[in-house]
């Protein structure tokens, strides 16, 4: 190497840019000219492009790829990860609709679709009776308010139907009785059969949610089982390579043997 | 059909995870390289290589097309490499050399070349990348994108923030250091004037 001992104006510059062509066309006319005469230049120069051949040569390691090896149809980006709070609330979806999917009831008999789900069931469904009392008139009986929330509207109902017919029948003649009574039955039967709808079209929706959250299962599973399938081929694909190596090895060897002799 | 960087860009925008996927398979080596050679360690540069197409991602909805997406991509990754090295508060560490893996050569090598020529190139590989440790940062960074993704000075003045003047001396003081280390090492010596 030289100590620099050249005043070329800009020098360091040029030759730089001189090294990478990326001199106007008249500066490199005149620097080319310079070099001619100047051999501390026309050193430089060469060393640096002995530097950059050297450069060359550098390679970083292999990169397997960022993209999963799993085929494109079945693939999520690792990019395209849903955020951590997603993630998280999908997690407790999936115990939550796990626990009761272990449970599921669905029964369809004579009193129409009933769906039950949970650990702690009630042994019967007992959910609504119906019994005619003295007067014709038909009442709700005494039921458990636990369970369904329905279930607490519907004693409510009865404790205030209760409490009509008692007040009606102490205050007024036969014959309004009967027709309030009459009144207080029709309102009862449609309050029940709102609420039943109501309980059934929950429960529609509870089995469809359910439903598509096994899909949604079964889909990850063979996503899992894909990945580990392609794992295991470029397990086979690995042994297979180095069983190449190998063999390229020996024929080395022997070809190098067979030279010396 | 061939889409360019800023098609696909817009494909991403507007929903195509498939238009983004192809950016990353199209960029993920350069990045990868870029940060290796500036980082000099292979697991930190696969993730910052990885962070870089996250935070784009993330970022492409405010891509307005103001710079190249190659370039937008480097930008990324370059801020990543200066955090990593403000935050190991350590120059870039070249990995200790291995017992060299004859198989593992084998692997990399042609078929025509021997396994001494490819041992040879490998040392020689080494004895770069340590002389590349050396340098400060920012020269290193110079010759990196000059020499191995092929920026202008002015593409590499823009994406470092410098005048150009400075990129031109960065360089020059860089590839002179590197002149001077690959002129004292055995193995190197012979051939740098």
């Amino acid at each position: 190497m030289t100590d620099m001992l050249c005043g070329y104006a800009n020098r360091d510059e040029t030759v730089v840019a001189f090294l990478y062509d990326e001199l106007e066309p008249g500066e490199r006319r005149e620097f080319n000219a310079h070099l001619l005469t100047c051999t501390v230049c026309r050193d430089e120069v060469a060393g640096l492009r002995a530097v950059r051949t050297h450069l060359a040569r550098w390679e970083p390691p292999a990169l397997t790829s960022l993209q999963s090896p799993v085929p494109e149809t079945s693939r999520a980006a690792w990019w395209q990860a849903p955020p951590a709070w997603a993630q998280v609330a999908a997690a407790l979806l999936f115990l939550g609709v796990s626990a009761g999917i272990a449970n599921l009831d669905v029964r369809y008999d004579q009193n129409g679709l009933n769906i039950t789900t949970g650990w702690n069931k009630p042994a019967t469904p007992k959910l609504v009776t119906a019994q005619p009392s003295k007067g014709g008139t038909t009442l709700v009986t005494d039921q458990s308010t636990a369970g369904a929330p329905w279930r607490a509207d519907l004693a409510a109902l009865e404790r205030q139907l209760r409490n009509d017919l008692r007040a009606s029948q102490a205050s007024a003649p036969a014959a309004q009785t009967v027709r309030a009574v009459s009144s207080s039955d029709a309102e009862t039967l449609r309050r029940v059969r709102e609420l039943l709808d109501e309980s059934e079209k929950r429960q529609q929706r509870e089995l469809a949610l359910r439903i598509a959250e096994v899909v949604r299962d079964v889909d990850t599973q063979r996503k899992a089982d894909l990945r580990n399938i392609d794992h295991t081929l470029g397990l086979v694909r690995n042994d297979l390579g180095v069983e190449v190596m190998k063999q390229r090895q020996s024929l080395n060897l022997l070809y190098r043997a067979s030279q010396r002799q | 059909m061939t889409w360019t960087d800023e098609e696909l860009v817009a494909k991403s925008i507007r929903g195509d995870a498939d238009s983004f996927n192809e950016l990353v398979l199209r960029w993920e080596r350069p990045i990868y390289a870029l940060a290796y050679r500036t980082i000099g360690r292979e697991e930190d540069a696969r993730d910052v290589c990885q962070e870089t197409f996250l935070r784009a991602f993330r970022a492409l909805p405010g891509f307005r097309g103001q710079a190249k997406f190659s370039s937008w991509l480097y930008r990324i990754a370059l801020n990543l490499c200066r955090d990593w090295i403000r935050r190991e508060r350590r120059t870039p560490v070249v990995q200790p050399p291995e017992d060299v893996d004859l198989l593992e050569l084998a692997a990399a090598s042609e078929p025509s070349e021997s396994i001494e020529d490819l041992v040879a190139r490998q040392d020689l590989s080494r004895v770069v990348e340590r002389a590349m440790a050396l340098l400060p940062e920012e020269q290193r960074t110079a010759i990196v994108l000059k020499e191995y993704h092929g920026l202008t000075f002015q593409e590499i003045a823009d994406l470092v923030g410098c005048p150009l003047s400075t990129v031109k001396t960065r360089l020059y003081q860089g590839l002179t250091v590197l002149r001077r280390e690959l002129a004292k090492n055995p193995k190197t010596k012979g051939t740098i004037l």
